[in-house]
């Protein structure tokens, strides 16, 4: 009886529990504080890893790998980090070194994305007028701030010989926005807002980014590989859910942990022969 | 380990767990149906298995005595005749409550054009043409069409479509030049149509909770049986093919059963339409 209930190792590979475990990976997240940033974290820590959180001063890092590393009763850290200037970038992989000795993990997750469907929106989204100060600053905080992290913490990855990136783009990699969806009445047609022209740029780029890295790193160890998230629910106007819902065949925009899976599975052993990949969970929106 | 008490679903295991589910997997003796199989089961899932008897029988009674007889069901049937397909499939339909569709199976033998030159471009005939299609589309449409019925009543289910890299890109045939190894442009052109096919179920029945995907395994050479598309460890063969990929190896078997895990459980709950290229960065370059 206790051989039949023994598991071969081949088994075993194949067991959830081993397959997905991160025990003591060390796990940098850039844009670590937000809305999914921290959703990335928590699924980490709940595999065993280390979560590190970077985000820039105001969205208190520190105080968000805080609360994770008490849910969790992992190790984390959160650094103030402006993830475009490569000193920066340098002084952190200092720190987790002299720490943890390891890096184990990099998912590129910042980037600005302002809310165009929200009130806030205003004509400057449109291309004619769109300010050049925005495109630079959404591409080196979305591009830039990658390439950095991905140059800094990758080459560490490479030494080792054995690491994760995990570049976060978009369905908006995949599709074009469809400005329709964010049409609001009684605004004059010059008005009208739109999904900016760098989220589109930035997110395709990022796929680039994740198949040059890919096969740049590919006999180092290190895998690369992105996922295309859609929208996330977060209590938007009934009339654009019912806008998109319509070009969406489950019919509903993502809860914000559901994600999650798609993280750990790139991000763990359990993707091992998966590089240069786009992962698509966009609840089958780019599928018609 | 570590569980979030507030939120069970943060439980690696759970969040990727089979418990409770009933999945129903074609080809389940093959190379890596073998695996497919031996993931669904450690996972907590009950197995139905669809294929002919001789091969597929002592397995399932192994699989038996090992995971418990009430777990696994060998239904055994010549897929190939469509009418005995149709029958056996309407009887799991009748009596089981199936949450996870594989379709799996295929055929990679001379007589679908496998590693003979009359599978070739030049000289495959009609039935070499046919027998791929059959395997690579009748098959998934019978199977989603017979099982998904239960599905839409329940609204929810997962369909996962075994395709491959040669779906997406074709052999070289510098690859296949000096050695007896022959694919066929019917396998592709059949897998190539299986994730229209895929794309297509998700599409219709998206609103009905069901999901579809496909996985695209790259070069998995099997290298543990001793049949027609098998290939002995040590042949230059698989060292040309470790050559085409990124990561400069064959996969194993068992680096399928993440992308399996993933696309069965409610892990990959906002996933459908999709195609997962499992590679090691074949189609990358």
């Amino acid at each position: 009886m206790a051989d039949k209930l023994k598991v071969t190792d081949a088994e075993a590979s194949n067991q959830a529990q081993a397959l997905f475990d991160l025990t003591g990976r060390v796990a940098v997240i850039t844009g670590g504080a937000g809305l999914l940033g921290t959703k990335h974290a928590e699924i980490l820590a709940a595999a065993g890893g280390i979560p590190v959180l970077l985000d820039l001063a105001q969205a208190k890092p520190e105080v968000a790998a805080a609360v994770i590393a008490k849910k969790f009763g992992v190790d984390a850290a959160g650094f103030a980090t402006d993830i475009t200037q490569l000193a920066e970038v340098e002084k952190v992989r200092n720190t987790l070194l002299a720490r943890f000795g390891r890096i184990d993990i990099l998912i590129n997750n910042a980037a600005n994305n302002p809310k165009v469907e929200s009130d806030g929106a205003k004509a400057w989204s449109r291309l004619e007028n769109f300010p050049l100060e925005v495109w630079n600053d959404d591409l080196r905080v979305g591009l830039t701030g990658a390439f950095l992290c991905s140059r800094v913490f990758g080459s560490e990855m490479a030494k080792r010989g054995k690491g994760v990136i995990l570049n976060i783009a978009s369905d908006l990699a995949v599709i074009a926005p469809d400005q329709r969806l964010y049409r609001q009445t009684g605004v004059a047609e010059d008005r009208q807002p739109v999904k900016p022209v760098t989220y589109s740029v930035v997110k395709t780029g990022l796929i680039g980014l994740t198949r040059y890295l890919a096969t740049y790193w590919a006999t180092s160890g290190v895998r690369v590989n992105a996922i295309s998230p859609g929208g996330v629910f977060n209590n938007q106007p009934e009339a654009f859910l019912a806008e998109l819902h319509q070009r969406i065949p489950l019919a509903r925009m993502a809860h914000a942990d559901e994600y999650q899976g798609s993280i750990l599975f790139l991000c763990s052993d359990a993707s091992s022969y998966m590089t240069g990949a786009n992962l698509v969970v966009d609840g089958g929106r780019t599928c018609w | 380990m570590l569980v979030d008490s507030e939120n069970p679903s943060l439980n690696r295991s759970s969040l990727f767990s089979l418990e409770g589910k009933v999945a129903l997997l074609t080809g389940a003796s093959g190379f890596l149906g073998r695996t497919f199989a031996e993931t669904l089961l450690t996972n907590g899932a009950d197995l139905i298995a669809i294929g002919r008897p001789a091969k597929l029988g002592k397995q399932v009674e192994a699989w038996k005595e090992k995971y418990g007889s009430g777990r696994v069901h060998g239904y055994y049937v010549d897929m190939f005749d469509l009418e005995a397909l149709t029958k056996t499939l309407d009887e799991i339909s009748g009596r089981h409550a199936v949450d996870v569709l594989i379709n799996n199976a295929h055929e990679l033998a001379p007589a679908s054009g496998f590693n003979t030159p009359a599978g070739s471009l030049d000289q495959g005939n009609m039935d070499v043409w046919m027998r791929n299609l059959t395997a690579g589309v009748c098959w998934p449409a019978l199977t989603v069409q017979k099982i998904g019925v239960g599905m839409k009543e329940r609204g929810r289910g997962s369909i996962i479509n075994i395709s491959t890299m040669y779906a997406v890109v074709a052999p070289r045939p510098a690859l296949y030049e000096g050695t007896t190894f022959l694919n066929p442009p019917a396998y592709s052109a059949s897998k190539a149509a299986m994730i229209a096919f895929t794309r297509y179920v998700a599409s219709f029945w998206g609103s009905y909770g069901i999901r579809a995907n496909a996985i695209l395994p790259g070069p998995f050479s099997n290298t543990e049986d001793a049949g027609p598309n098998s290939v002995r460890v040590g042949d230059p063969f698989i060292e040309k093919l470790k050559a085409n990929t990124s990561l400069g190896r064959i996969g194993r078997a068992g680096e399928l059963a993440g992308a399996l895990l993933f696309l069965a459980s409610e892990a990959s709950s906002y996933v459908t339409g999709q195609t997962i290229v499992v590679d090691g960065g074949w189609t990358t370059v």
